[in-house]
């Protein structure tokens, strides 16, 4: 009896010490012994529930910052991220759950928060892809591995546009023009989209490739359409 | 161990996996650990349970045995893949064989091995040596087991083995096979089984791309079943990891807008963002108009380089603009010392942070030195003296032939007390609460004296009593730049108190290092309570350290171990550069094999694993593992703690480290 009442006292009293770091490497050893007797590893930050709103110029009215919404192909709720960072033409956007992403003119460079992030990545006319009458590129993305060496992925792609697109963003119509990259680099293979304002380089929507782990986002350029550009 | 169903096979696993596997069959278990050292050669462990008339213990041997693989010739289109191995090449033998195989893949899902074995690999349908090597295997004199008798490989008759698997599917695999073994001990006792057929059938699946099972009817007779687990540490769950985003760097005219909102002083403004990121900051200070010393503390994350990153985006986002150049001294929370300045220009973090090898640019404007030996400010002391911890604690023992699995389960009362920033008292309180280890019957070695063999007297005696695990007074000192120290003075281990120094050089700029580590003890009583026993002991051990860019580390220490024996022990580790660590110790002193007793001389093996790797998240926190089979007292040394050596807390923070993962510096 003295046994097991020790035994409750120490397994309820998992967790009993004034220190942080203990006690978030304790929770996290407990935490992985549990998956592994589960078998998984899937421990991800929780999914968001589905909610109702509705992406409208009222919606876009409410934020006071430059946002662009972020959310997966087939999902339909977004996060909406706030530019946090800024250098030369380089934008990154951080959402409230900690995931930064990182654009070029409009191009995602990088990511930060995903579990595969894009690291780094190279792109060919990077600044005049949506002006000029681009028809191949090329493009490095770099990853990195389980030692933190980089997994390098050279991509040749090609480069079509169509005019005159009707594109949707919140509740607005748009003309735009659409331009679609496809990438290859050995096995790996991609489809992105830019819905890009016609003669200029401001793209407003697109879908582009992450990662082999994370696949596509669908990215939401707001911050066009905020101080009532419309 | 690549092979099929129980004969070799000519190929190996990806580099650097692991594989545990356990099986059962006729009486005979087996357990085994294998582990790809490079991509041609496997190493594995073994330890089973084999029925014999003459077994040892209740008609069975509990054994421990090595083997080594090496794959020497690739398949080609034309040409199979070859391979040759050693089985049990150390110690009593009773696996002991050696063997050469080829293995094909005749068409996608037809894949066929054929071999000739030597020793137990020979026991049927043997034939003439085909090395003129003579018939009649060379025998050995195992004497207490643990050495290399290479006299007797490849010796004696030689059988040929076949074995031919069919993929049905990717997952689902059908195998035969032709086996020379002849099971002699098996065989001998109804605890075994009747060997009635040379062959052998297996069906293998693979449940998920990490586990497979394999059902066998081994000889005609016995059925078994065995379960594979793999693990290769290069393939992290989590990729790049799944913490936050770290700050984004804001160009000046933007910053200095940002800067007008936030706390005006900069320490505070500081140290709460860094908080996020999990780091401690002790200390901001204006050296002079362009350049910010920063001072901090990190027990977080196993890759320097990206805390140091986090560390500097949060300066550059809270330091006032015209601060050009940010030094960074770290520091180290067991000791309290200065290990390693770091100092970034601000210019080049910024322009680096979202450039193609924008880590590497930045790597040629980053100086490290080896921190000033200054009397520490008393800082992290006043932040928080008392640290406790309560937490339930397992121990496990394993090969006793008696039990082989022996183990306690309780709790574990850790207390640390810092009275200044480098001088601490820490204790650890245990209590086994269910235990089998007070149960353990081997009894202590003759020949030396008994400094560890006689153990199991201390668990007999503490039964589920609490007991002092460690009770130290701990000094840290560091006289120069590179010479770093400590003193422990107290209850040291379970079964010794008395006072150790240690000393490390080393330079954050060199992999490689030097220390001494004394001690002077005296033995505990078996109660491991406060009271001290008379017996005195000294042990003066020099140790060589170094650290190969791939990732091989080597540590040679020499001198006298606990039993006044003098000798040296060289441990070789396969690092990750994520935190996993594999390695292999030996001991030899001035000790005879045959007074040394059974396993001749003091090995093992050693498994370090990080947490981060399971989780995705920071943290230095790791589960380490020693596979020892004998505990002698030739080469016996103190169990000390991990954080009682200052050697691995030092070059966490060298100019290696960092290199190792630096490409992580903007993540």
């Amino acid at each position: 009896m003295r046994i097991l009442l020790l035994l409750v006292i120490i397994f309820t009293c998992v967790g009993c010490t004034n220190d942080d770091v203990i006690r978030g490497n304790k929770a996290s050893f407990t935490k992985v012994y549990s998956n592994i007797l589960s078998r998984s590893f899937d421990i991800q930050r929780e999914k968001s529930a589905a909610s109702d709103t509705i992406y409208d110029r009222e919606w876009l009215s409410k934020f006071t910052q430059p946002i662009i919404g972020i959310s997966a192909p087939k999902r339909s709720e977004q996060a909406a991220l706030v530019a946090l960072g800024n250098q030369d033409e380089k934008l990154t956007w951080v959402s409230a759950d900690g995931i930064s992403v990182s654009f070029a003119n409009g191009i995602l460079i990088a990511t930060r928060g995903y579990s595969q992030d894009l690291m780094e990545s190279r792109h060919g006319d990077q600044f005049s892809l949506f002006t000029r009458n681009t028809k191949k590129h090329f493009k490095t993305h770099r990853y990195l591995d389980g030692q933190n060496g980089y997994i390098e992925l050279n991509f040749s792609c090609s480069f079509k546009s169509i005019n005159n697109n009707v594109s949707y963003l919140l509740d607005i119509k748009l003309k735009t023009t659409k331009f679609t990259e496809s990438c290859t680099a050995g096995t790996f293979r991609h489809i992105n989209e830019y819905h890009v304002l016609p003669k200029t380089n401001i793209v407003i929507k697109s879908k582009q490739w992450v990662s082999e782990s994370n696949g596509y986002i669908l990215v939401y350029n707001y911050y066009a359409f905020q101080n009532n550009l419309f | 161990m690549p092979g099929s169903i129980d004969t070799p096979t000519a190929e190996v696993f990806p580099e650097g996996q692991f594989s545990v596997s356990s099986s059962i069959f006729g009486g005979t278990i087996r357990t085994n650990l294998s582990f790809q050292v490079t991509n041609g050669v496997t190493v594995s462990f073994r330890y089973s349970r084999i029925p014999s008339a003459s077994g040892d213990h209740r008609g069975y041997y509990w054994d421990r045995s090595f083997d080594i693989h090496y794959l020497f010739n690739e398949q080609t289109k034309f040409l199979p893949s070859i391979a040759i191995g050693l089985r049990d090449f150390i110690g009593t033998g009773l696996y002991t064989g050696e063997y050469l195989v080829a293995t094909k893949d005749i068409t996608k899902n037809i894949k066929l091995s054929g071999g000739l074995g030597w020793g137990r690999l020979s026991g049927k349908n043997n034939g003439t040596n085909i090395f003129g090597m003579g018939n009649e295997r060379n025998s050995i004199s195992v004497g207490a087991g643990g050495t290399i008798h290479a006299n007797h490989f490849f010796s004696g008759k030689n059988s040929p083995f076949l074995s031919l698997s069919y993929y049905i599917s990717p997952e689902f695999q059908l195998i035969a096979e032709l086996s020379s073994d002849d099971y002699d001990m098996e065989v001998s006792t109804s605890k075994g089984f009747v060997r009635k057929s040379d062959f052998n059938f297996a069906f293998k699946y693979k449940v998920a791309s990490d586990f497979s099972i394999i059902g066998k009817l081994m000889h005609g007779n016995a059925f078994g079943l065995s379960g594979i687990l793999t693990l290769n540490p290069k393939n992290k769950p989590y990729k790049t990891g799944i913490e936050t985003a770290p700050m984004p760097i804001l160009e000046d005219h933007l910053l200095l807008q940002a800067q007008k909102s936030m706390d005006p002083n900069i320490f505070n403004r500081s140290a709460k963002l860094m908080k996020l990121d999990g780091i401690e900051l002790l200390s901001v200070e204006e050296i002079n108009k362009n350049t910010l010393q920063v001072e901090i503390l990190d027990r977080n994350y196993i890759d320097v380089a990206q805390m140091l990153g986090r560390a500097s985006r949060i300066i550059a986002k809270t330091a006032p603009v015209q601060f050009e150049v940010f030094k960074l001294k770290l520091i180290d929370y067991q000791s309290g010392l200065q290990i390693t300045d770091v100092d970034i220009i601000r210019r080049d973090l910024k322009e680096n942070e979202l450039a193609f090898d924008g880590p590497e640019k930045l790597w040629e404007s980053v100086n490290f030195y080896n921190s000033i030996a200054k009397k520490n400010p008393e800082k992290i002391s006043l932040e928080k003296k008392l640290t406790w911890s309560f937490y339930p604690d397992i121990e496990i023992m394993l090969f006793d032939p008696h039990s082989p699995i022996n183990g306690s389960i309780g709790w574990e009362a850790r207390l640390s007390y810092r009275l200044k920033n480098s001088i601490a008292i820490n204790s650890s309180i245990k209590q086994p609460i269910l235990t089998t280890l007070d149960d353990i019957k081997r009894g202590p070695k003759v020949g030396l004296p008994n400094v560890r063999s006689d153990y199991m007297y201390y668990y007999r005696d503490i039964g589920i009593k609490p007991y002092i695990s460690d009770l130290t007074l701990d000094q840290y000192f560091k006289p120069t730049k590179s010479l770093y120290g400590q003193l422990n003075i107290g209850y040291l281990e379970m079964m010794y108190a008395g006072i150790r120094s240690e000393i490390i050089w080393k330079d954050n700029k060199k992999p490689y290092g030097l220390g001494l580590d004394m001690a002077m003890v005296k033995k505990r009583n078996t109660r491991s309570d406060f009271s001290i026993l008379d017996s005195r002991y000294v042990t003066i051990i020099g140790s060589m350290y170094y650290d190969l860019s791939s990732h091989w580390n080597f540590k040679l220490d020499a001198g006298k171990y606990l039993a006044g024996d003098y000798g040296a022990t060289l441990a070789i580790s396969r690092s990750f550069n994520n935190g996993w660590e594999i390695g292999a110790f030996a001991t030899l002193t001035d000790v005879p094999f045959s007074t040394f007793g059974e396993g001749s001389f003091d090995k093992g093996i050693t498994l370090k694993a990080p947490l981060s790797w399971f989780t995705g998240k920071k943290s230095r926190a790791y589960r380490q593992n020693i596979i020892k089979p004998i505990s002698g007292d030739g080469g016996a040394r103190l169990y000390l703690p991990d954080d009682k050596f200052l050697y691995e807390r030092i070059k966490i923070y060298d100019q290696k480290s960092f290199k190792d993962n630096w490409k992580r510096f903007y993540r």
